[in-house]
This record gives structure tokens, sequence and C-alpha cells, in this order.
């Protein structure tokens, strides 16, 4: 099969033209700083990088990151196609083969995720309710604190609606499988 | 120019550990993947917010994604050097090296542009609202520039010499 795909005519275009090859490479690397870049920054924003920027605004991004999936999709497969039985058992390939199906399906799910609570996360009346209640604090003798502390957490785990730990986890592991794929698809061409 | 440049660097320390360490070469690459990954993505979200898109999002805000493009750009500054000590000879009568250059030397004169005439008057903008005609032409320069880079930067072994 992989020998057919090295003979059709895509592949022999992208092989043997002048062009081919390096137009697919172009469309590869634009769509990867797209898709890596966006899922990124999103990534980012959940393990608190920079605190103010809106979740629902990244829906949008999310959009054109799948744009960028395509296109590395689609000029990953003529690029694939062009050589097929060999990356077929290039081990760093496959690592980033792996890496870049996960690493879609999680984004789908963080995607998912974001749709159901970028709403609830953006929310500001929260935050300030939370910012009145630690103010309050000062206004408490050490013997109370106890209570404090445990009315601030339970108040904290009501009112301070931002990603949780599955969240956390999520967008680690995110920023995980596109170092991988990078690190897969760079070592291609030396091992 | 580019003559001297490549005697002075040949033979150097530098140019003999990078052509010595055989590991160097392809980690200083996925390094400069990584580095691309973080300067476009966040210049990404920065310019498309700029150009008037998406305005649910507060404008003044995407500058917290500054200090990400900040580092981007420092780690593919300093593995970039590196590419080019080590093989001086390959890029710097390389045309499409030549045009990368100068396209990062517009995208800083275009962020220059933007911190000096427009970064100033920014907030009195309103934050949800689209964006001026000076903003929507640093916003798209910026994408062509910095998508200009990463297209040209991935040519370079496809390119004559000039």
């Amino acid at each position: 099969m992989f020998e057919w795909l090295e003979y059709s005519s895509l592949s022999v275009w992208v092989g043997e033209s002048l062009w081919g090859y390096p137009i697919m490479l172009s469309l590869h690397a634009i769509g990867l700083a797209i898709v890596v870049g966006i899922f990124t920054m999103f990534n980012f924003r959940v393990l608190g990088l920079f605190k103010s920027i809106e979740y629902s605004a990244f829906l949008d991004f999310f959009k054109l990151a799948w744009v960028g999936l395509l296109i590395n999709a689609g000029s990953g497969f003529a690029l694939f196609c062009s050589q097929a039985t060999f990356y077929i058992t290039n081990t760093p390939f496959l690592v980033k083969i792996s890496s870049i199906f996960i690493g879609s399906i999680l984004a789908f799910r963080i995607q998912s995720n974001l749709r159901l609570n970028a709403e609830k996360w953006d929310s500001k009346a929260t935050e300030v309710t939370m910012e009145k209640i630690m103010a309050s604090k000062k206004d408490y003798t050490s013997s109370n604190i106890k209570v404090l502390k445990g009315l601030e957490a339970d108040v904290h785990a009501r009112l301070f609606c931002g990603p949780g730990s599955k969240d956390h986890l999520y967008a680690q592991f995110s920023l995980l499988l596109w170092a991988c794929a990078i690190f897969g698809g760079r070592l291609i061409a030396y091992l | 120019m580019a003559q001297n440049l490549i005697q002075l660097l040949e033979g150097s320390t530098l140019n003999i550990w990078v052509l010595s360490t055989a590991w160097l070469w392809p980690l200083l690459e996925i390094l400069h993947f990584v580095g691309l990954s973080l300067l476009l993505g966040a210049m990404l979200v920065i310019d498309i917010r700029l150009a008037g898109f998406v305005q649910k999002m507060h404008i003044q805000r995407t500058h917290d994604l500054l200090p990400v493009a900040g580092i981007g750009f420092l780690i593919n500054t300093l593995t970039g050097v590196l590419f080019f000590v080590g093989d001086p000879a390959r890029y710097a009568i390389n045309v499409g090296f030549q045009i990368k250059m100068l396209l990062v030397l517009i995208a800083g004169l275009n962020a220059l542009w933007f911190a000096i005439k427009i970064n100033p008057e920014m907030h009195r903008w309103d934050p949800y609202a689209d964006t001026n005609i000076a903003a929507k032409t640093v916003a798209y320069v910026s994408l062509v520039a910095w998508f200009g880079v990463l297209l040209l930067g991935r040519l370079i072994p496809y390119v004559s010499t000039g």
C-alpha cells in the first residue's frame, strides 16, 4: 500500500518537481506555527501565565487552529506520500504522528470544555466577591482565622470558577504533546 | 562584506564547537521551532485583535502576550546565531536568508513604530471595538513580515545563492 502511494501522481509531483516539495514544506511550517502557536497560547492562559485575556475569545482562535491543522494534514499527507515507505518505519515520524493524533483529540476535548465553561471562567463578578472576602480577612482576630480559612476554601470552590485541576492537566499534556510533535518532526531527517 | 564575515567565523572556537558537536544541530533546530511557535503564536493573537477581529477580547490585555513573543524571539536569535556561526558560508550568501533578515528588520521597525506612535494612545480606545486604519496597517505588516520570516527560513535550502 505504501509503495503504491509512492508512485501516485501526487507523490511524484511532490518528490520530483522543482517546487512541489518546498511548497509543501512551507505550507507545513505555516500550519505548524498556527496550530502549535494558538494551542500553546491557550494552554499558557489556562496555566495562569497571563491572567487577563478572555477565555471566550480563544474559541475564535481555536477555529483558526483547526484550519491550521487541516493545512498540515494536507501538506503532511503530500510529504508523506513522496517517501511513504521511509516514513512508515521511521521512529521519529511515528512519535510525531501519534503525538499529533492524541494532541488533536485532546485539543478537541479542551475546546468542548472551553465551550461549556468560557463564560463562567470569564465572569468578573465571582472574582470581585472573592476579593472582598480576602479583604475582610484583616478584620478578624487570630482565633477566628481557622474558621475563616475553611470559609475561604469553601467560597473559593463555589465562587471562583476558573479552570480546575483537570483543565490544568489537559493543558500540561497538550503542551507536552505539541512539543513531542516538533521534537519528532525535526528528528525525522536525522535518524 | 559577506566574504569577510565568513573568513572571520570559519575556524573560530564557536564555529568548531557547533560543527563538532553531533547532537547540537538537531537540538538547535528543535529549539528554533519551539521558539517560532511561541513568537508566531503570540503575534498571531496580538495582530489579529489589532487588525480588528475577535472584538470580545480586550485589546490592551493582548499585550500580556508580549513577553511570550519576546522569549520566542530570544530563543530564535540565540539558536539562529549559532546556526550562522556554525555554517557562515551557507547562510551569508543565501538570498533566502538575506530576505529573511530583512523581514526581521521590517518587523522590528514596525514594532518600534507601534510602540512610539500607536501604543501611547491605546488607553483611550474602546477595548472592545474595531481598530483604526493605522493600527490595522501595523497588524498586517507584522503578520506578513513574521510569516514571511517563517517561509523564507524554511526555504533557505531551496533558494539559490546570490
